[in-house]
């Protein structure tokens, strides 16, 4: 007998949704000790599927059909109040998020407590001590300390294992965990997984792990099932799956994730077009009557970019890349060093002075939804540039309709809205925005982090087509060590603001020399699968 | 259009719609319907409504009440449309270039902002007109100047929350100048607070001018609501049509306006949109 049983489950979405259903004829089972994975891009309804189990649908939603058999009991013929009790003893459940999941003004420690005392007749006191052994076995340290402090004052790994302490407490049967490390850097990531693991091991429970990323299923999951558009296109084993997938989406999706390998030709030898040297810039965050010390965001970095080439800048998050990237296009002023743009240095030229240079460095931003104006024409957000230029209107609409060609887009949704296209058709817009310009060098902040791999996959192609193309020298800034390894002919670590390591992207994957790379490449999810896979 | 169908689907937005609407028209209409203007004697003092001739009954002096209302409707509409045209004019201005450029502009812009808005304001507004010499102008000056910070403080917040989204950053990259970047990214973003706010203060301002009127401060050859009731009050227990009408006007004006801009706040609010 399964844990738990889905049969047949369908969910219905309200009326003006994209689609009628959310999650279509779902079964699916999970047995005792097993850790089963439902993999999906965005929409595919995993998400919904997991909250269903626990009866938390958004209003709305309505399952419409099937069954949830837990135990044998149908989880959706059981009252509102019985489910409540089932929540925490018997069903619990982490989410991506665990800033929003805790409460900013309670402690940790009274959290972790409420938690257990919601469920079991105990005082305060002896709650707050089981907290702290809970706190304990997710490998925090100081866990008396922590057990004091608000959410706010913890790092994002530490309120994650906060949030697996307190669904731990009362030792459910099912884990349900909804893209538990989406919000995590790598290291963190990494840690997380292996903490959950080996909680699996330890309580012998089952966990129901939700992730859009298949490295990820792949160091988790005994099985998988790959779901899209509501429906399962295919589930079993987690080595059949991945090794030997027979659905056509399911190898899609495989192909679609970045390889952490090389292939790029090497550019074209040329001078160097960028040359940044001994760039510094603090952040001092002022009140009124204190000046705390200035945080040092990027730390006398120095890099040089040639045309045609392609430099990475990874780091985890607060390494300074993003901050690296907006000093040299000079969103940020500097507050020391240089910026050489063929030789003319524009860290710190007045903004009068550099606006003519501006169309020389064009970016493309990470959020694909708040880089394009909302109540703009994507004719006019794109054909903006020229005109301020002092192209003839007429003519920058030519040439728009050439650009959007070039970017995959279909020239006659020039007076459309954005918010009628997709993440990754707005992030062709945002790459034809720039490209309208004419640059020299492109800067990409995190192009793909928000999209879906598929359509990252696509975008990653398109980025390095229009750089061989146009001759572009790219900065291309990510997180995501995969994501380097495909685009970029050379690597720059960062670590606080300071720069680690660099060198031509084969050499830092193949012999990392310092342990922070280690660190990274090692972090990196579903590693041992990448190598044998074949090649589909 | 969606928007004016989501506007039109709250049943409160439809009434005040509809209200202001048949105000509006009765304000244009006036000097058509009553040639002969609002200060003109017509009669016995305190005739009540009914009277032969005499719709909403006669005033303290026998003037034709009914006059009265329908002139004092364009006093009430205009002070309250053009001080708050003034006011948004100001707010706008000062909130954006607060909000956009943040440091040291701001923080000398909302020292300024407060100093208006920690003085008592209606008695700032006596002091102005009665500096400036009661009349409509100043009537019109003193509570836009009372009034603009509000306005500034709601587009303050939103230049602060929009002027760091990508878009904004992505006009500076493409070479997009301050002026531009404030008034074609940013502020056509801003808009539906700035209208749900604006749509609020005309009913203050009329309140606001109906109270000066009252104490005696309002243009003295005008005709205003608030001037009608100020005139009648010692008659006020002999006559009550005489302060009732003139008040139930105001009541229902601003009530008005008040349902236009909830229903403005749902149709424009974006988190509402199904």
């Amino acid at each position: 007998m399964p844990l738990l049983a889905l049969q047949n489950l369908t969910i219905a979405l309200p009326p003006h949704a994209d689609r009628p259903l959310a999650v279509d004829d779902v079964s699916l089972q999970i047995g005792r000790n097993e850790i089963a994975c439902i993999v999906g891009e965005s929409g595919s309804g995993k998400s919904l599927t997991a909250h269903a189990v626990m009866g938390l649908l958004p209003r709305g939603v309505t399952i419409t059909g099937g069954h949830i058999l837990f135990q044998d009991i149908d989880l959706l013929k059981e009252s509102a109040d019985a489910m409540r009790r089932r929540r925490g003893p018997d069903i619990a459940m982490i989410f991506q998020d665990p800033m929003a999941a805790l409460n900013p003004v309670m402690t940790v420690g009274h959290q972790v407590a409420e938690q257990i005392r919601a469920h079991r007749a105990i005082s305060e006191h002896p709650a707050l001590k089981q907290a702290q052994e809970l706190l304990e076995q997710m490998g925090l340290k100081d866990a008396g300390r922590l057990l004091k402090a608000y959410p706010h004052q913890l790092s994002g790994g530490q309120r994650q294992r906060v949030m697996i302490a307190m669904a731990l407490s009362l030792s459910p049967k099912l884990l349900i965990a909804d893209e538990p490390t989406t919000a995590l850097d790598v290291t963190t990531q990494a840690q997380i997984l292996k903490l959950i693991k080996r909680l699996q091991a330890e309580r012998e429970m089952s966990v129901l792990f939700i992730s859009h990323d298949f490295g990820v299923v792949a160091d988790m999951a005994d099985q998988v099932a790959v779901m899209r558009h509501g429906r399962i296109v295919e589930s079993g084993a987690t080595r059949d799956v991945l090794g030997n997938p027979s659905h056509s989406y399911t190898r899609a999706l495989l192909a679609a994730v970045p390889r952490g390998e090389s292939h790029l030709p090497p550019p074209p030898d040329s001078e160097a077009l960028v040359r940044v040297s001994g760039l510094t810039k603090r952040f001092r965050r002022g009140g009124l009557f204190s000046r705390p010390p200035a945080v040092t965001a990027v730390d006398q970095v120095a890099l040089t970019l040639k045309r045609g080439e392609t430099l990475g800048v990874v780091g985890e998050s607060g390494s300074g890349k993003s901050t690296l990237a907006r000093c040299v296009i000079r969103l940020l002023d500097p507050d020391a060093g240089e910026v050489l743009l063929d030789g003319v240095d524009i860290a710190h030229l007045k903004e009068r002075a550099l606006r003519p240079l501006r169309r020389r460095i064009q970016m493309v931003f990470q959020d694909p939804f708040s880089s394009l104006n909302p109540r703009q024409t994507v004719g006019d957000i794109i054909t903006a540039g020229p005109r301020i230029l002092g192209e003839d209107a007429r003519q920058a609409r030519a040439r728009a309709t050439d650009i959007l060609s070039l970017v995959g887009l279909n020239p006659q949704t020039m007076d459309r809205f954005p918010h009628e296209f997709s993440g990754g058709q707005r992030q062709r817009i945002g790459l034809a925005r720039a490209l309208m310009l004419r640059p020299d060098v492109l800067i990409a902040d995190e192009p793909v982090s928000a999209l879906d791999v598929t359509v990252q996959a696509q975008v990653l192609k398109l980025l390095d087509d229009v750089r061989r193309q146009m001759n572009l020298a790219m900065l291309f800034i990510t997180h995501d060590m995969r994501v380097a390894a495909e685009v970029c002919h050379r690597v720059m670590v960062m670590r606080q603001g300071k720069v680690v390591e660099e060198g031509p992207t084969r050499d830092i994957f193949a012999a990392p020399a310092s342990e922070y790379t280690k660190a990274l490449l090692a972090a990196i999810p579903g590693r041992g699968r990448t190598s044998n896979r074949p090649i589909p | 259009m969606n928007f004016a169908r989501r506007f039109f689907a709250r049943p409160t937005a439809v009434f005040g719609f509809a209200v202001f609407l048949v105000i509006v028209l009765i304000a244009l209409a006036a000097p058509l319907l009553f040639a002969r203007g609002p200060l003109s004697i017509i009669g016995m003092p305190l005739l009540p409504p009914g009277s032969p001739g005499l719709l909403a009954g006669s005033d303290v002096i026998g003037r034709d009440m009914a006059v009265g209302l329908a002139y004092g409707a364009r006093i009430s509409l205009l002070v309250g449309i053009a001080s708050t045209c003034c006011a948004v004019g100001i707010g706008v201005l000062l909130g954006a270039i607060a909000g956009y450029y943040g440091g040291v502009v701001d923080d000398l812009l909302m020292r300024v902002t407060e100093f208006f808005q920690i003085i008592p304001a209606f008695v700032l507004l006596m002091v102005l007109v009665a500096f400036l010499q009661p009349s409509l102008t100043s009537a019109v000056i003193g509570i836009a100047l009372i009034t603009w910070p509000q306005v500034a403080r709601v587009v303050r917040g939103q230049f602060l929350s929009l002027r760091s989204r990508e878009f904004v950053e992505a006009a500076r990259v493409i070479g997009m100048g301050d002026a531009q970047i404030i008034f074609t990214q940013i502020l056509p973003n801003a808009l539906p607070p700035i209208v749900v706010v604006s749509s609020m203060m005309v009913g203050n301002a009329i309140l606001t001018e109906s109270a000066l009127s009252f104490l005696g401060l309002g243009d003295p050859n005008l005709m205003s609501w608030g001037s009608m009731i100020g005139g009648s009050r010692v008659a006020m227990w002999v006559a009550w049509w005489t302060t009732v009408l003139p008040g139930l006007c105001i009541v229902v004006t601003v009530l008005a306006l008040n349902f236009i801009g909830d229903g403005l706040n749902d149709a424009l609010n974006p988190r509402r949109r199904g």
